[in-house]
């Protein structure tokens, strides 16, 4: 072994070891001690959360479920910006207590970190320049798609078409910036995000299309940190409650709903269950 | 916190990026250098000339890339420069690799401006009188340049040069903003696939490090090899 | 063009202030002023390391400095960002992670110009300080140093120069520095991107360009007047 590979070893030996030094015991009191629950959000991922241009405070969904927990908590709700290739070494680094950030819920992510009752049900899709002449995802072959790196979208993107290039970014609306460059045939994103830069593209509409099939079904939840059952328990119970009085659908219509951008008609899912599918 | 396990990062298809991302750095470096050494010796050319227009260009070239971020140079021309292409050249541009294409520009012309400013140190190490002696013989300025001054600052410039060719080396990790697959980009691509971030970093550091010794232990050799000759 | 400069001046100014964290050309020059001082205690003392006359303190120091020196800043803030919260143990944002390395890689480089400076000062000082019976500490504390710095003083403007290039890299973790709130300009505003980078990068070469003629006046004063040239 050379000694700069002693030396790299020697390093991550050291991390490790103060790492475990770090666990926290009880995140709950923590949180309550601190007056404030740090919630990771992306800031950039309009509408679960966005910068909103006139006051330039972050807001959107996944916001206002981040209050309700912090409000059921008795604390203040904090609003801290990661981004996507990071949140989840953000959440287990302790940097935030709670990830509120479009986050998926999958069998991989669960070795890692801990999933809340569901928040979001949607799927993920590539939206094409119309003069391209793609209308099926399988005739993205070979060609080049961009997206937003360290996310499932570049993952679901090659198991679903093998032999697509693709080329990522360190946020989703820079890589949409590339779309409209002409940089790539196709972008990927969760549909209700494509369904909303759509929208905010006005008179180019016409010169794009949100392609019909998903490639894959995106469940999104709050992400916490394992083996923290108190606050998974509160987090979860703040969510079902949300559903039985109704909040909860009205949150949706609010960010959602007719009259958005997006414009849903209806939900098509509910705040009731931590599983997904296998 | 789990275990160690660099096999776990260095096996199956994240050793293929990981790998893809050490040539295409390599590559980056290797094709920058050819074109940032033939622009910047003529920088410097352009600041020691007797024209005063070429004069100006020399230094403001040199002032104007030197003064702004690599990083934002990046951005410059991968987003904003190829807006003013016709639709022809874009499309040419976006269908043979522009992360790759725009980066090498990038790289280029910001190396180009560091190495202007040691070649002309270099060149005006050279005494004087070698290039009056030279005029004086009837040898025309570029002649006088090429075959009396440039070979004695050569001997003087390799040292910086090298130390540039490490910056470089360096700064190829900025283009994964861009979306160029170099190393960097790979590495953050790996950590997110397999959630081993002290395996993967270790790794890529280790790969840095490497040729960033091999190119320091070329300049150690070339001054022990050649040393500066006193006038 | 004046459309985009009059909706977006403030967010590129100061980021979210005071809605959010600050950000914009006041995170920039913040970050890299801090980082800058921070970084000069820590050069010092790895620059005395570096010309120390003991081989435990010299071999280590140097190993320290061309690791550093050898790495990409970019490996430099990953590695801050993803571990730095398991050293300390404590909650650190983007803009603590960015400080951290920038002092850490700053410090490096620091250590070859205070070694330098050191290098620079006439023998003769050394020999006068300690013919007089002052210890070593006390000759580098009360004798070379202050001379050093004072020749230091061109090549720290351009450290200082480079630390402000060296912020942009923020861009990568998501702090709101300058070119991350360009590029947020440029997504939101979209058909101006020459624009918007355009302003970005002439506001960046003003500040550099600024600096570095600062220090090229400070060289060449001190050039022209020997080392009293600048005031003790």
């Amino acid at each position: 072994m050379t000694r700069k590979e002693r030396f790299g070893l020697f390093a991550s030996f050291l991390v490790a070891a103060l790492s475990t030094a770090a666990v926290r015991a009880d995140q709950v009191a923590d949180i309550r001690k601190n007056g404030e629950l740090v919630c990771g959000v992306l800031g950039t991922d309009e509408p679960e959360s966005f910068v909103d241009p006139k006051t330039r405070k972050i807001i959107g969904y996944d916001v206002d479920l981040c209050g309700a927990i912090a409000r059921r908590l008795g604390v203040l709700p904090q609003i801290k910006q990661v981004s996507v290739a990071a949140r989840i070494p953000e959440l287990l680094q302790g940097r935030v207590d709670v990830l509120a950030a479009s986050l998926t819920h999958n069998k991989e992510r669960e070795a890692v970190i801990a999933f809340s009752v569901s928040t979001f049900v949607t799927g993920q899709r590539v939206m094409v320049r119309r003069d391209s002449g793609i209308a099926r995802i399988a005739q993205l072959a070979g060609k080049k798609v961009v997206t937003v790196k360290g996310g499932t979208q570049e993952p679901n993107v090659r198991k679903a078409v093998p032999g697509v290039d693709v080329v990522t970014f360190e946020t989703s609306p820079q890589a949409f910036v590339a779309l409209q460059q002409r940089k790539a045939v196709g972008f990927v994103n969760d549909e209700v995000s494509l369904l909303d830069a759509y929208g905010k593209l006005g008179a180019a509409q016409k010169e794009y299309v949100v392609l019909p099939e998903n490639i894959s079904t995106e469940v999104l939840a709050i992400g916490l940190r394992k083996n923290e059952t108190a606050l998974k328990t509160i987090v979860d119970d703040t969510l079902r409650a949300l559903e039985k009085s109704g909040e909860a659908e009205k949150l949706f219509l609010k960010w959602f709903g007719p009259g958005t951008r997006l414009n849903f008609k209806e939900r098509n899912f509910k705040l009731e269950t931590d599983r997904i599918a296998e | 916190m789990a275990q160690l396990d660099f096999s776990a990062v260095f096996s199956g298809e994240f050793r293929d990026w990981l790998i893809s991302g050490f040539l295409l750095s390599l590559r980056l470096m290797v094709m920058t250098l050819a074109l940032a050494l033939p622009l910047g010796a003529a920088i410097a050319l352009c600041r020691l000339s007797s024209v005063a227009a070429l004069r100006w260009f020399g230094a403001a070239s040199v002032e104007g890339i030197r003064n702004i971020p690599l990083l934002m140079h990046l951005l410059f021309w991968y987003f904003a420069m190829p807006e003013l292409l016709p639709a022809a050249a874009r499309d040419w541009l976006n269908t043979h690799g522009a992360e790759t294409i725009c980066a090498v520009i990038a790289l280029t012309l910001y190396t180009s401006s560091y190495i202007a400013e040691d070649v002309r140190s270099g060149i005006r190490a050279v005494p004087a009188t070698q290039l009056e002696a030279a005029r004086a013989l009837g040898f025309g300025y570029l002649v006088s340049m090429r075959r009396i001054v440039l070979p004695q600052a050569v001997r003087i410039t390799i040292p910086p040069l090298i130390s540039q060719t490490l910056s470089l080396w360096k700064n190829t990790s900025i283009a994964t903003v861009i979306g160029t697959a170099e190393l960097m980009y790979q590495a953050q691509r790996v950590e997110t696939a397999s959630f081993r971030g002290v395996e993967t970093f270790v790794l890529v550091t280790v790969a840095y490090l490497g040729v960033s010794l091999i190119i320091t232990g070329a300049a150690s050799w070339f001054q022990h090899r050649f040393p500066v000759r006193a006038s | 063009m004046i459309a985009l400069l009059e909706n977006y001046w403030l967010y590129f100014l100061v980021g979210q202030f005071p809605g959010g964290p600050l950000g914009g050309l006041a995170l920039t020059i913040l970050l890299g002023g801090g980082a800058l001082l921070l970084a000069l205690p820590l050069g010092v003392l790895l620059g005395l390391g570096r010309v120390s006359v003991s081989r435990w303190l010299r071999w280590p120091v140097t190993t320290f400095v061309y690791v550093v020196r050898g790495t990409p800043l970019l490996m430099v803030v990953f590695w801050a960002y993803f571990f730095l919260p398991s050293l300390t143990g404590q909650k650190t944002g983007q803009f603590t992670t960015m400080l951290a390395a920038l002092v850490f890689f700053n410090g490096a480089y620091l250590a070859e110009i205070v070694r330098a400076g050191i290098q620079g000062v006439p023998r003769g000082q050394l020999e006068a300080a300690q013919s007089l019976g002052l210890g070593y500490a006390e000759t580098m504390r009360r004798v070379i140093l202050p001379q050093a710095l004072r020749n230091m003083l061109p090549s720290l403007v351009n450290q200082f120069v480079a630390t402000l290039k060296e912020t942009s890299l923020g861009y990568i973790i998501g702090l709101s520095e300058l070119s991350f709130i360009a590029s947020q300009i440029n997504i939101q505003v979209l058909t101006q991107p020459l624009a918007v980078y355009g302003i970005a990068a002439l506001t960046y070469f003003l500040l550099c360009f600024g600096l570095s003629r600062l220090s090229y006046r400070l060289e060449a004063r001190l050039a022209r007047s020997g080392p009293e040239a600048l005031p003790a």
